[in-house]
């Protein structure tokens, strides 16, 4: 029998800029303080340069009102 | 330059350790050169370089805080903080070995004691340096 194998690459992206432009154009800062980060970790996010945890995920959802799969995005490779 | 809290705060303690201990560790280099072979003799200097170590991260702290905005420690800080002790524990296991070593032999207990804080002050280095460079580039 044969073991399945992971996908080769799984790139994730996120859509917090734009929604945060929809939500009154929120800043960083507050978007931040919302969740209970610095802004750095914000824009770290936003960037790629850092992936959050789940529960930091759900949080940022949470504020945007929005299911997870709409805040980040995951494309997976072969 | 758009830095957290945080990160800040390890520019400062790299400023006040490489100060502060380099310094002291510079000094003691001379001593021991200069023939100096007992150990109390050094403690005077090393209480010093604590002493501008520590003026060092409470002004700069203070600064800092003054001048930004003082932060909590977010879940971002604390996984570069663990990722860079993980990279450099591993300085300061090999020089508490060797120094174990130098005991086996007997070698000079100034030597053995100066080997012990200069492999504390390489780790810490060696971690400070980690977390900026985690800082900037990005943890992925």
């Amino acid at each position: 029998m044969s073991v399945p194998k992971p996908p080769a690459k799984i790139v994730i992206h996120n859509a917090i800029r734009p929604l945060r432009s929809q939500h009154n154009e929120m800043t960083q800062q507050e978007l931040a303080d919302r969740i209970g980060v610095s802004r750095q970790t914000v824009n770290a996010i936003e960037t790629g340069k850092y992936f959050p945890s789940l529960e930091m995920a759900f949080r940022i959802a949470h504020v945007f009102d929005q299911p997870l799969e709409k805040v980040f995005i995951c494309d997976i490779g072969n | 330059m758009d830095a957290s809290f945080e990160e800040k705060s390890i520019w400062i303690q790299l400023i006040g350790t490489v100060a502060g201990i380099g310094g002291y560790l510079y000094v003691a280099a001379h001593m021991f050169t200069a023939g100096v072979d007992a150990l109390p003799a050094y403690a005077a200097v090393f209480l010093v370089a604590v002493g501008l170590m520590v003026v060092i991260l409470v002004l700069g702290h203070i600064l800092v805080a003054v001048t930004g905005r003082a932060e909590q420690r977010d879940e971002r800080d604390r996984l570069i903080k663990w990722r860079s002790e993980s990279n450099s524990g591993w300085v300061l296991a090999a020089g508490i070995f060797v120094a174990i070593t130098c005991m086996i032999f007997s070698i000079n207990n100034v030597l053995i004691a100066h080997l012990l804080i200069l492999t504390l002050f390489a780790a810490t280095l060696m971690q400070y340096a980690f977390q900026i460079f985690y800082y900037r580039r990005g943890m992925r």
